[in-house]
């Protein structure tokens, strides 16, 4: 097959972004909606629910630990027949699931089965969304996240249908059904050979080079930082309006507004993303920036009005972030190294991720509200802004251009000779 | 004999009105029970009849009855110790219309769950049933079916029934079978009467869950086939345009490699067109 020297920013491009939607649903969607089952994991097995919600953390834990593997895979194979196996292996974790007699069953089925293959599917399907696109890369990146939060709301009533009609048994039989499609949604995943990839070498070589690039180990701090903070609101924002004494719905609504608001900034940021030019880590750092302010904000409001404009706020720019995170990527290391880089980038960010909820539970228990941890959550999120500005080309007024992979790639490719009207179109 | 008397009043500080005013009381134990009434008139307060009855009986005539201003002021003790004790008291002011007030005293409810419980076969299972501070001398576990009930517990590995506090029980039915699916009854004996609660079990096999399942399997294999043969069609309509650019490609080559010798005459007629 003839190699593309421009990514096609279209055509089979959009079937590429349909499946990220479809496998960010089926991935994340799943893990969101789990809480459904855990009333019922707890009736079951007369444990407490601590306990239980282990299954969702180490399936969250062994899907980011294990996206280089799967990245990894992905340089050698290219990303369709992992992201199919790991299809199958998330379908099998549910269906072994159904069969469970003790929690540590669920840890190892649910969290380590299916965990490995959501760990082959995520970041190698984002992946592939950037190499299709270049000049919409941050639009379909959007587009395509918008199924996580799409999916939350359908799979959360579906699942407590499922449950009350099949009971816990039945429903994870289907669930392992509908996490199946995720071999339908690699199947889409055509192969797409860029210029670029051949001068980059297999798969240990590109861990070792990224390793060793400044920019991304920059971006992976940052990213890091980010993480920390970033999770803290949803999983502490109810508790603390219970604190100020909201009402158990008017709080979880509130939840739901900020979610509609957390789709909107996502698609319209993606949208964005491609619109202005210039590198988009600026577009990052500017979310980024204004979520850390919102955060910190979040103590301070006391009237129903100001945390419901927080929470919209809130929910605006932390969507707003998300696709803007994948764009940055192809822009520093180049789209050769894009799955590894992905990947690794995954398992590195969940650090911030795995301490961010216990570090803001912790200051809770010891101040006695939400105040210190959304502050703190906030500061880690102006550190990573921090730490962006030291991107390379951060201020320089040109496009991304500049720093793209073919300045990386040593050997001249001198089988084309550019015409005069291809660069113009950058 | 309980030594704490509980008291219950009605129409207390609340205005005069000819709604039904009723109280329901819970009681699980044998107590001792001060029911009062009081009646706010404007009318002459000696005229007023006052009865207590307990649903149409009326009772003995052994309540006080006193009267501070505008205000009527009867109380009936009573203590209810046995089941027939239970029922509805009413306290009935005469004017020209009726007032009456009812205290209605039931036993405690039970509640189980309001869904049917559903598990597989093979399965174990839970069913319970509590109820509110209550303390039941006795639990018991029914099944029926149609209009028989029968005890459950007499299969001693199948059945086990416990209760970690005194105002629950709970059924626990290992290795089911379809057989075991059906109505429920859990029963709760109190000194003052009985109280019983419905509940559903169904039993599923396997296949129920598995038959859409298989639907979904056969129609993502269906997706995944349909994908991959148009993607197989697509490049086959490439492949004669991208087989020809290479073979000419490839025969460039051959051309650039040779020394041109033997190829000049055919090369000088490929230049010429390329050349305009």
């Amino acid at each position: 097959m003839a190699r593309r020297a421009e990514p096609p920013d279209g055509g089979w491009g959009w079937m590429v972004v349909l499946s990220a939607f479809f496998q960010s649903a089926l991935v994340f969607g799943v893990l969101r909606s789990f809480g459904v089952f855990f009333v019922e994991f707890v009736a079951a097995f007369e444990e407490q629910a601590a306990r239980v919600s282990w299954i969702v953390s180490i399936g969250i834990a062994v899907q980011q630990f294990g996206s280089p593997v799967g990245s990894a895979l992905s340089t050698k194979f290219g990303p369709r027949p992992v992201v199919m196996t790991g299809g199958i292996l998330a379908a099998l974790g549910m269906l072994l699931a159904s069969f469970a007699t003790s929690l540590t069953h669920l840890y190892l089925s649910i969290g380590l089965l299916s965990g490995c293959g959501w760990a082959l599917t995520f970041a190698p399907t984002m992946a592939c969304v950037s190499c299709y696109f270049s000049r919409r890369r941050s639009l379909a990146t959007g587009l395509a996240l918008t199924g996580v939060g799409l999916s939350s709301f359908a799979f959360s009533p579906l699942f407590q249908w499922l449950l009350s009609y099949y009971a816990w048994r039945g429903a994870l039989i289907l669930v392992s059904a509908l996490s199946l499609h995720l071999v339908a949604c690699g199947a889409l995943l055509r192969p797409l050979f860029l210029a670029d990839d051949t001068a980059v070498g297999g798969p240990g070589a590109q861990l070792n080079s990224l390793l060793h690039h400044g920019p991304f180990l920059r971006y992976t701090v940052a990213l890091t930082l980010i993480n920390t903070g970033y999770f803290i609101p949803y999983i502490h924002l109810v508790a603390h309006l219970q604190d100020l004494g909201w009402d158990p719905l008017p709080a979880a609504f509130l939840l739901s507004v900020a979610a509609i608001s957390d789709l909107v900034g996502r698609v319209a940021s993606g949208w964005l993303g491609d619109a202005v030019p210039g590198p988009v880590a600026r577009l990052l750092m500017l979310w980024n920036t204004l979520t850390g302010v919102f955060l910190a904000l979040f103590p301070v409001a006391q009237s129903s009005t100001a945390l419901v404009a927080l929470a919209v706020a809130y929910g605006f720019t932390s969507g707003a972030l998300t696709p803007v995170v994948f764009s940055v990527l192809p822009e520093l290391v180049g789209t050769g190294r894009i799955y590894c880089g992905l990947g690794l980038l995954q398992m590195i960010e969940s650090l911030g991720g795995l301490l961010g909820a216990p570090l803001s539970g912790y200051l809770r228990d010891v101040t006695g509200n939400y105040t210190a941890s959304f502050v703190v959550a906030g500061a880690f999120l102006l550190a990573g802004s921090g730490v962006l500005i030291t991107l390379p080309h951060f201020f320089s007024c040109f496009s991304a251009t500049i720093s793209r992979p073919q300045d990386l790639v040593t050997e001249p490719l001198e089988t084309k000779v550019p015409l005069p009207n291809e660069k113009q179109e950058d | 004999h309980p030594n704490v008397t509980v008291t219950f009043c009605l129409l207390c500080a609340v205005e005069y009105s000819t709604m039904p005013i009723e109280k329901n009381i819970t009681l699980d134990r044998p107590s001792a029970v001060k029911l009062i009434c009081e009646l706010t008139t404007s009318g002459d307060l000696n005229s007023v009849n006052v009865t207590w009855k307990k649903g149409d009986d009326v009772l003995e005539n052994n309540y006080p009855t006193s009267a501070t201003g505008n205000i009527l002021y009867t109380q009936y003790l009573l203590t209810i110790s046995n089941s027939k004790q239970m029922g509805s008291y009413s306290c009935l002011f005469q004017e020209e219309k009726v007032l009456r007030g009812t205290f209605n005293f039931k036993v405690p409810e039970l509640h189980g769950k309001n869904k049917p419980l559903i598990s597989y076969v093979g399965d174990s299972t839970v069913l319970t049933c509590k109820c509110e501070d209550c303390f039941p001398l006795n639990w018991t576990w029914y099944s029926s079916n149609g209009s028989v009930q029968v005890p459950v517990g007499s299969q001693q590995n199948k059945h086990v029934v416990n209760g970690t506090h005194a105002n629950e029980t709970r059924l626990r039915i290992t290795q089911l079978l379809e057989e075991d699916g059906g109505s429920y009854w859990c029963h709760a004996l109190f000194q003052l009467g009985e109280s019983e609660e419905h509940i559903e079990l169904v039993v599923l096999s396997y296949l129920v869950p598995l038959k859409p399942f298989l639907a979904i399997v056969a129609e993502v294999v269906l997706l995944v086939t349909i994908i991959l043969l148009c993607e197989k069609y697509t490049q086959k309509k490439q492949q004669p345009l991208d087989g020809g650019k290479e073979f000419e490609q490839i025969e460039q080559l051959k051309s650039d490699d040779t020394n041109g010798v033997e190829n000049n005459a055919p090369r000088l007629r490929k230049t010429e067109p390329a050349g305009q």
